[in-house]
Formats: C-alpha cells, structure tokens, sequence
C-alpha cells in the first residue's frame, strides 16, 4: 500500500520536475556561453528526477513495485512453478526446451565415449595384448547393449502399459484442467484442514516466509493440484526400466566377464583394475540413463505438450504480471519452499530494507548487541582520564603513600594527581554517541585529521624547501603508491585488534594524498604575489601564513574530498580485518549470515554518510575560498 | 544514439549468450572443495575417475569459506559442494537458498576447529565465567562458531556478555599470541598450532567429543542441478563412498592426495586419520532418520543461527536425501 503510494508520488515528481524544466528553459534567459560554468549552477528538478528515477528503479527491479500491486501474484506463481517443476524431469527427455531428446544426447555422447575407449586400447602403450582383447570384446559388446534398448520391438508388454496408462493420467489432467470443477472437492476433514493451514500462513515476505507456498486462490489451488497429480506421473515414470529380457542378457554377460576378469587382478594391477571399472561404469551409465525406443514415448510428448498449452493459456493475466512486473526472473518453486529467483533474491525490497533499517536502529536490537547509532552516558571523569597522559602524576614530587599499620591508605597529593589523571573521581555525566555508525564515523574523521595535521604542514614544507624535499620524498613517493590494504596483514600483528590499526590505515590513506595536495598547492603559489608580499615588507611567517597557505587552500581542499572517498574506500575493508564494530562488520557479518536487506543497508548507510562528508566539506569550500576559479 | 543503441544491443546478447550457456544442460559439472582438506576422492579427482564417470568434463574450484561455497552455488557457478561445512549449509537453508543436503562426507572432532584459551588470563574451564566482558576472537558463520557457542554451553559461560571479535583464524591465532584476545575459536591446523604457542585447549579433544560437540561436512547439491542430473549425483557419491572405503582398505595413495590437499604427506595422513568418513550404511542407520544424529545437529544449529530475517525450518528433513546414497 505504501509502497504503492510512493510509486505514483515519484511518477508525477517525475513529471513535475520535467515540465517544470521545460518551463524553465523557455522562460530563462541566460548571457552564459558555452562553458561557463555559471550555465551548471541550479537545476533542482533534475535532482528530483535523478533520485526519482533510482528509487524507481530499485522498487521496479526488487519487485516491490509487484508486490505492492499484485500482492497474491507471487502466491500464484509459486503454484505455477510447483507446475513447472513437477514437469522438469519430464519436459527434458524430450526436445521441448532442449534441442535433442535425451535418449538422443545420451546415445550420441557414449557412441563417442565407446570408440574413444576402443582408439585408446588399441593404441595403449603398457596393456597386455591379452588384457586388451578381452577390453575390446567387453566395449564391442557394450555397443550391442544401445540397439537392445532402442528396438521398439523389445520393449516389454508392462512398460507399455505404464507409458501408456501415464499418457492417459496426462491426457485426462488436461481436459479437467481448465474447467471450473477442477479440482475435485477435497472431503470435509482435508478442506477444514487446509484453511486451518492456510490460516497460519504469513504473507509474502513477511520475516521468514520469502513467498507463502500454500495456494491462497482457487487458480493457485488448480496448479497446485495439477503439480501433485504430475509429481506422481513422474515418479512412476522414472521408477519404470527399460530393461528388456534381450539387454539383461547382453549385461549379465558383460558383469560376468568383467567380474571374472577382476576377481583374477592381483592386488597390483592397479591399472587394469581402473580399465575394468570404467568399462563397468560405461555400462551403469547407460543402466541408469532412461533410454527408450524412438518413437515409444512420442504420445506421451504429445500429451505433455498438449498441457503445457493448456497450462500457459490457464495462467492467463498472470503471466502478464510474470512478464511486467517481475524483471529478470520469476517465483521458483524448488524443493519444499518457493523463492524469488532472479534481481528479487538479492535486491531486498525498499519497504523490507527500510523495516528492517528502522529495526536496526532501535537502540534496543542493533546488530550483535551493539545498536547502529545511539548514546550512552559517560562520565566527565572518563574523558579527563584519557586525555590526560598517567606520566603527570609520577612528575609530581613526593612519593605515593604507603598503607599504614592499621591498615588503611592515606591519600596525599601525589595520589590525588593520579586520580585525576587516570579519571577516577567524582563527575557530573554527558551523553556521548556510540554504536556501529559512529564508530565508523569517528574512525573516517579520526585518520582524516591525523593526515591533515601531519601531512599538510610536511606538504607545505616540501613545496618550499629544499631539505626537506629532498629527505622525504624518496620516503613518502616509496609508500604512497602502495594501496593501503597491503599494510593490512602487518596491521593485527602490529597495533592489535583495536581501533588503533584501523586509524592507522585510514590514516596512511589520507596522508600520503593531503601532502601531495599541499605540496602542489604550495609550489603552485604565484611567483608575483610572494613579491608583493615582500616589496611591503612581510616576514617570512607573515608571507607563508597570509600568501602561501590561502592559495594552496584550494588544492589543500580539494585533496581533503579525494581522501574522505579513498577512507570511506579503505574503511570498510579494514574493519573486515578484525572487526567488533563498524559499517563493515556489519556488512561482513551480514554476508555470513545471508542477510541482503542488511547488506544494502550498509551500503545505503555509506553512501549516505560520505554524501554528508561531501557536502560538508562543498560547504568549507564555498565558505573559505570563496575566489575559487575567479581568479 | 545509434552506436549507443547498437552497444547496447551487443550487450543483451552477449548476456543471454552467457545464461544459456550456463542454463545448458549438464556439458560440464563443477564442484567446489577446500584445500589443506585431504580426503579419498581426491586421488580420483587428479585421475580423472570422475569426468570418466559422468562422461562430462568436471571443473574443481577451491574456496576459503562454505559461505562463499553457497553464494557461488546460487549464482549458479557451482553444482555441488564437497565437505561444505554444517553452519554454512545451515546458513543457507534457513534463508531459503534452494540446495539440498544428500551425504555426510566427513566428520572430524575437536582437533580440526576448536577453543583456545590464553595461559596469561590464567582462566580454564573451571572458571570460564571469567570470559565475559573479555575479548574473545570467532570465525563467525563457520563451524568455529558453534564450537565457540557450544563450549561456552558447556563449560557455563555468557557468549552474550563477551566482545566478539570476528577474525579468520590466522589472524585469530596472532592476536592470541599478541594478548589481544582472551581466547580464540579457530579451525585449521597451522592456526590452531600456533594459537597453542600462547594457550591451552578449553575443551580437551575427549570432553568436546563427550558434550557431543563434533564437526560435520556435508555435500550439498544445488535443487535445479538434482532434477537435471540425478544420475551425476548418484555416481558422484558412488565414487566417494568408493574411494572412502579404500581408505579404510589402506589402499590409498597419499602423494596424489596431499599434492592435490597442498599439504606434505606426513600431516596429510594425520589430517586424514583425525577425520572420519561414515559409510552409507551408518549414515541411513545412524545419521539421517528422524532422531538420527544429523538431524539432531540440523535441528541445533538451525535453531542457534536463526535470525529474526531467517529464522530455523520447522523440519529439516525437507532439505535433506538420502536417495542418492549408493
């Protein structure tokens, strides 16, 4: 329903935006040429329309938008594939979705196997000649064992019944079936139970239930009738062997001989053994193949084919549905459950993505007892503690105090120092933000911040002195080429499995880039407005702080964004490594589980979160370096 | 407009190209396997007793994971997975993925995936309750994950109030040595070996098997590639069960298995000794009936990796067979 809703509400925003661009086009009268940027500038509606047209896409290609409109198809359909699979095994004997019948296929590949085997003996370098003969009797004689079951005028009476009686089942299943009686009225004790059955049944995609299996509607009921009744055809079918008095006799022969000749092997003939399996192998294969005459199953073809007709036409609006609203694959009945096969599987539905989001981020549920976002209470204590460095009470003079005889610990100010430096007093309490979210938030910020503090002063530094140009260059040019995910194995085994290796990544990432960016923003200054800066009299702190660094602004800025998408990048990864929280352990732990909703969630949740790093950092740009491309 | 159209004209065929290939009836079959995982079949895997049987080419791939296992199985690369591991296939069932389960191909006790505790923390399984609030490391969605579950059952500790730290077992093994993590549940020799440098085993090999906690490692089959192929099935257990009896025999030969395991012969015959291969027999007999130990263990697992979006079958029977079994 809601779904639904949104679904219109996004065509006409799509609408909308559109006339209201065309509108827009006649009214504006704009000086800008080709190539001003001026010309990029606004354009909200294409906004609408770009995020329209993804969301409409998402709902279309999960089948949200089927399932909001045509809730009961999927039901339907799962009868239809119960259909659909009952018939498999028969449908591939016969060339109706294949190209050969697989008698056909089957005959044709072991000729092949066959005369390969009798080359292969013949031109064998280390076999006996005697062993070979009685090979290539054994192989020839296999070669008798196809026509045996391929001659019309062998196959026995009561095969010929069973076909026969199976085509009629078949025959007679397609008369009924489309009628309004079919299916029979079940008795009253079965009819109570099925609704009792169906009562308890949940809805399409309802937790737990991918699509509901029992027939809801009477055309569901029909198919799924019809499935029984050609599950039961089919078992007989396959349970039938064309194994006539003429072919027994060809194989007793062939076991015998093959029996014989290997109980004679002693135990290292390793390879002679091998050769007498295979051959028996050969002869299974076929044992098993469902090998008839040509033309004895041609009726019951005909019969199947006549239902699938019949079927196709029954399906009548559904299959429409099918075709439209289902893109890239159907409702598969498979086994005891029906699934989504095709986008529907992996592409969780918006509505159940958005549930299950808003599931997650109840503070109570989160994922693996942490919740996604949310806050805690932490003391003022805490923080002081680990702000401040321990090493400050020992700088204090004194001693620490020493328990005295009626055992009780006199604090003095020494103790009082360390207190307060490890955090262990008294203090008021803030709400402090955590959870999976967050971490990963803090994690991005943490190494952008040390990249930047580190690595733009050494930028600077480099773009205006030769020293240290020349010193670290050769170091920051050897690691910055390598990705930062080849430092991940050393990263456990050095900084452990806490946050510490995880920064250390993001920061090795946002390093490398904000030096290059400010050395290059640096040494990109022009030469004029140094000498300006100088003819006025400006010292050399006043020439960096007031000249250097605004015009390097710009390239400074501009790494920052690369670098959020390169940590954002890295993140993920390496909270895969050893992870306890974070946006990607979520992600991984959800693979492991098979949870697709909450995979896409993570996936919607990055976007978002570097989207708003983004914007953000658009925003200190327009703010600070307003002159940006005026120049 | 018209090269775009063109393009992506070219395109749509080359992908329908692509599925008929891989919707072609059985020209080829593909199976999935470990390495550093020896068993029998794999001397018939390097002489090519398989493709001679099926009379069809056969694609081994290696993976690291049985997860990985299922997800190449349902993006239908896959037909069927050799010794995948019981918490992934239960993994997959529970969230409706359309295989079934039709051998138990190896059984292996606590010396193949098991918990170790740091000697530092001085904690054993006496007072394991110390754990909580502690580190602990887990392969989760493995079977060292129900190991891990399993022991802290056993031995009366919280999994809930722990931090679990989600780590592939090397890395899990360095972070014990490290002190990083109190205790570590892992799997794999070389890993375990090394986790054992700075700890000690929180369930001897002899408890676990007493508290009934043992790994299983099925074959599961992918449900379109049995209604195609069933006679591949068939003949693919045949041979495994043949090869697994020759073992028993003696009749191995351990070069082609461990250069096929990529391990040295000496712990490949070790590895192979600490597993067990149960016979068809036993299986129908002891492990597949209604309160058989399989189903048992379906029934645990199923229950103890449910999800609120995947939560356990009602029976497990529905995704296992024992048809196929010769």
């Amino acid at each position: 329903m809601f779904t639904g809703v949104i679904t219109f509400l996004i065509i006409f925003a799509v609408i909308g935006a559109l006339l209201y661009g065309r509108k827009l086009v006649r009214t504006e009268k704009t000086d800008a040429v080709f190539g001003n940027p001026d010309r990029a500038k606004g354009g909200v509606h294409w906004i609408i329309v770009g995020s329209s047209f993804l969301l409409l896409s998402w709902l279309y290609f999960s089948w949200d938008i089927a399932k909001s409109f045509y809730p009961k198809s999927a039901n339907e359909l799962c009868q239809v594939g119960k259909v659909t699979d009952s018939l498999l095994s028969l449908k591939y004997l016969f060339p109706i979705e294949e190209r050969q019948h697989k008698s056909t296929a089957i005959i044709q590949r072991e000729n092949i196997n066959i005369k390969d085997k009798i080359i292969e003996v013949n031109n064998h370098p280390v076999l006996k000649s005697e062993d070979k003969i009685i090979f290539l009797d054994l192989l020839e004689k296999t070669k008798f064992v196809l026509p045996s079951l391929t001659n019309p005028n062998l196959l026995e009476e009561k095969n010929i019944t069973t076909i026969n009686n199976l085509t009629n089942r078949i025959i007679i299943l397609t008369k009924e079936f489309p009628k309004n009686t079919y299916p029979p009225p079940l008795n009253q004790e079965e009819e109570t139970k099925r609704i009792e059955a169906l009562k308890k049944q949940q809805g399409w995609g309802t937790t737990g239930e991918e699509v509901p299996t029992l027939p809801e509607s009477k055309k569901g009921l029909k198919f799924h009738t019809a499935a029984i009744e050609l599950n039961e055809i089919s078992d007989i079918f396959f349970e039938m062997r064309n194994h006539n008095p003429q072919y027994l006799k060809i194989t007793e022969e062939i076991k015998t001989i093959a029996n014989k000749y290997k109980d004679n092997l002693n135990d290292n003939q390793d390879l002679e053994l091998s050769w007498i399996k295979d051959i028996l192998k050969l002869n299974q294969r076929i044992e098993y193949a469902s090998i008839f005459p040509p033309k004895a199953l041609n009726q019951m073809e005909q019969a199947i084919r006549d239902f699938d007709k019949v079927q196709n036409k029954e399906q009548g609006n559904l299959k429409f549905i099918d075709a439209v609203f289902f893109p890239g694959g159907t409702i598969l009945s498979s086994g005891p459950t029906c699934s989504e096969d095709g986008p529907g599987r992996w592409l969780p539905k918006p509505s159940d993505t958005f549930r299950i989001f808003g599931d997650l981020l109840k503070p109570s549920v989160g994922f693996k007892y942490v919740p996604m976002i949310w806050y805690e209470m932490m003391g003022v204590n805490q923080i002081v503690g680990f702000i401040l460095p321990d090493w400050i009470a020992d700088l204090v003079p004194g001693k620490y105090p020493v328990h005295s005889e009626d055992g009780t610990v006199k604090p003095n100010f020494k103790s009082k120092v360390l207190n307060v430096v490890t955090g262990e007093f008294e203090a008021f309490k803030i709400p402090i933000p955590y959870g999976h979210i967050w971490d990963s938030f803090l994690r991005v910020f943490m190494g952008l911040m040390l990249g930047i503090i580190f690595g733009v002063p050494l930028g600077i530094f480099m773009g205006l002195n030769r020293f240290a140009k020349g010193f670290f260059d050769p170091l920051v040019e050897l690691y910055r080429p390598v990705p930062p995910l080849a430092w991940a194995p050393l990263v456990i085994t050095v900084f452990g499995i806490d946050n510490v290796g995880k920064v250390f990544l993001l920061f090795m990432v946002s390093f490398s880039i904000m030096i290059i960016s400010a050395r290059a923003g640096a040494s990109g200054t022009q030469l004029s407005k140094i000498h300006a800066a100088h003819s006025l009299g400006a010292s050399k702190w006043q020439i960096l702080r007031e000249v250097i660094f605004p015009n390097s602004l710009p390239e400074i800025l501009t790494g920052v964004r690369v670098a959020i998408g390169m940590c954002w990048g890295t993140l993920v990864a390496a909270e895969f490594l050893a992870g306890t929280t974070g946006i990607g352990f979520v992600e991984n732990i959800a693979r492991k589980y098979m949870q697709y909703e909450v995979i896409w969630i993570t996936i919607f949740v990055m976007g978002m979160l570097g989207l708003l790093f983004d914007v953000t950092i658009r925003k200190i740009i327009d703010k600070t370096i307003p002159w940006r491309g005026k120049g | 407009m018209k090269k775009i159209i063109s393009a992506l004209f070219g395109m749509l065929l080359v992908f329908s190209l692509n599925t008929s290939v891989a919707n072609a009836a059985a020209k080829e079959v593909r199976i999935a396997f470990f390495l550093e995982w020896a068993s029998p079949n794999q001397e018939d895997k390097v002489k090519g007793a398989f493709a001679k049987a099926f009379g069809v080419p056969v694609k081994w791939t290696n993976f690291a994971t049985g997860g990985e296992m299922t997800e190449a199985m349902m993006s239908g690369d896959i037909d069927i997975s050799y010794s995948q591991g019981l918490t992934p296939f239960v993994n997959a069932v529970n969230s409706k993925k359309p295989i079934t389960l039709v051998d138990v191909s190896i059984l292996y006790g606590m010396k193949g995936t098991t918990c170790v505790v740091a000697n530092s923390t001085g904690i054993s399984k006496a007072n394991a309750s110390q754990l909580e609030g502690k580190k602990v490391a887990v392969a989760l969605g493995t079977m060292a994950d129900y190991v891990f579950k399993e022991t802290m059952r056993v031995v009366g500790a919280n999994p809930a109030k722990m931090t679990v730290v989600d780590m592939v077992p090397e890395d899990s093994a360095v972070a014990l040595v490290n002190g990083d993590v109190a205790m570590s549940c892992l799997f794999g020799k070389k890993s375990i070996a090394k986790a054992l440098e700075a700890g000690k085993l929180m369930l001897s090999v002899q408890e676990a098997s007493d508290n009934g906690i043992a790994g299983i490692d099925v074959t599961s089959v992918t449900n379109k590639f049995l209604k195609e192929n069933p006679g591949m099935v068939k003949t693919f257990l045949e041979i495994t069960h043949a090869a697994n009896e020759r073992y028993k025999a003696g009749k191995s030969d351990f070069n082609v298995i461990a250069k096929d395991a990529t391990m040295d012969v000496k712990s490949t015959k070790e590895q192979m000794a600490s597993f067990g291969f149960p016979s068809t027999k036993q299986q129908k007999k002891e492990y597949f009936g209604r309160k058989g130990i399989l189903m048992t263990y379906l029934d645990v697992m199923g229950n103890m990796f449910a999800t609120a979006e995947n939560p356990a079958l009602k029976d497990y029977s529905k995704v296992v067979t024992t048809k196929y079994l010769p």
